[in-house]
């Protein structure tokens, strides 16, 4: 794989922050940069080294008009009273309506037949805020054998190398999250549940996506980045 | 040119940043205006359109709203953090499929190194609060140096460079390799990363 090369990282990653990585290659570049900690470093670094030049150049104040506009958009967040907003899920419903489109794929059944309704689901964001997958499952008291499904849809899931994606639950109050088991990129996937993870994972209210060395967290918790999570919710 | 030393500064953003994290609007407000006519020439000079420029940095100021939280674990500089959400922005911006480039620069990219000798040193930079940075601008290959300010300052790509300077493209290109190393490498010997 051409990005183990170190040369190559650290070349990209200055191109990235001089601004010269363009178009796809941008792109595929930000992409692999989310999945890849020790890439995303080597960005930061050069991002400490250039981003001084910036002052360099003139200030130029800008009109009145923006900060007119952004003080409204602030303070009219802060006025509105939207109760429904303490269920933080929502807020990233109405951020994009691909999630809310999503929610209502799983809602309204669009999977095939036999399978039970969904009666639960997390849409969970990635650093950026954005939707990047869904876990739902149904009643486990309604299925023999439970499960759940996972929909990755980020635009570029990208693993790096030598490392894997662990999935956890989040138990309600203080307690430590519990490993549902490796995940791959794949869009749809399902993934057995036992009947401890079962009997869990009604309890839930968050489930939340690591990255781990291959194979796994060696210590039963995350001991990779956190990149995306996503509260449950009940939708049956 | 009587701004605070940068260290003073730095603290005091990274101060109201925490505070906007926990939803205070006029930490905000002090933010704004301490760092907005920064950030507007950094879009300004890489979008060259003030309309364009108004509503990329009304995004970021927004962004920066919502993830102050964040800026706690991003260690750098609050106004490297900064910048840098900025020129990313204005980077996607041009990116949109009217600007966006040839998109070959991918399989350039992994050109192997070439080497080329360094020549004399024609131009100062002046840079009153990086003198690290500075120092080793000016160390670099007058032609290095241009083709990097060129690309960071104005967001041109390697090609508008090349056109800029009247070069052919991949000797733009291995200027601007050999720039990035030979500054990384002198910021390092100075203990300045």
């Amino acid at each position: 794989m051409r990005y183990r090369n170190p040369q190559l990282r650290d070349k990209l990653a200055a191109e990235y922050v001089l601004g010269t990585l363009r178009g796809r290659a941008r792109a595929r570049f930000e992409a692999l940069m989310r999945y890849d900690p020790p890439l995303r470093s080597l960005v930061t670094d050069w991002e400490d080294r250039l981003a001084p030049m910036a002052g360099a150049g003139t200030d130029i104040a800008p009109p009145a008009r923006l900060w007119n506009a952004l003080s409204q958009r602030i303070a009219g967040e802060a006025r509105k009273p939207r109760w429904w907003e303490s269920l933080a899920l929502w807020r990233g419903l109405a951020a994009t309506g691909a999630a809310f489109a999503l929610v209502l794929a799983i809602v309204t059944g669009a999977g095939p037949q036999a399978e039970p309704p969904m009666s639960m689901v997390a849409v969970m964001n990635d650093t950026q805020g954005q939707p990047a997958m869904t876990v739902s499952w149904p009643s486990m008291r309604a299925v023999r054998d439970p499960y759940i499904r996972i929909k990755v849809t980020q635009k570029h899931p990208t693993m790096a190398p030598g490392t894997t994606w662990e999935l956890w639950m989040l138990p309600p109050g203080e307690g430590k999250p519990v490993s549902l088991g490796l995940i791959t990129t794949d869009v749809d996937q399902v993934m057995k549940l036992t009947p401890e993870q079962a009997a869990r994972i009604e309890s839930a209210w968050g489930i939340a996506m690591s990255i781990e060395p291959s194979g796994g967290s060696p210590i039963g918790k995350p001991t990779g980045p956190v990149v995306m999570k996503g509260p449950c919710v009940k939708i049956l | 040119m009587s701004a605070p030393p940068r260290d003073a500064q730095a603290t005091r953003l990274a101060e109201l940043l925490s505070q906007c994290g926990l939803k205070n609007q006029r930490a905000f407000s002090e933010l704004y205006s301490l760092t907005s006519p920064k950030l507007f020439g950094v879009a300004l000079r890489i979008l060259r359109r003030q309309d364009w420029a108004e509503e990329v940095l009304q995004e970021c100021y927004m962004n920066i709203w919502n993830h102050a939280a964040d800026y706690a674990a991003a260690k750098s500089a609050p106004l490297t953090w900064m910048t840098s959400i900025v020129r990313n922005r204005c980077l996607d911006w041009l990116r949109r499929p009217q600007q966006e480039a040839t998109g070959d620069e991918y399989e350039i990219a992994v050109e192997a190194w070439q080497d080329e000798n360094p020549g004399p040193v024609e131009q100062l930079m002046a840079s009153g609060d990086a003198a690290a940075l500075g120092h080793c601008l000016k160390e670099l290959d007058a032609r290095q140096r241009q083709g990097i300010m060129l690309a960071f300052f104005h967001g041109m790509s390697h090609s508008e460079v090349a056109d800029h300077m009247k070069q052919p493209l991949g000797t733009v290109k291995t200027w601007v390799r050999r720039g990035l190393e030979r500054l990384k490498g002198c910021l390092e010997k100075d203990g300045n990363r």
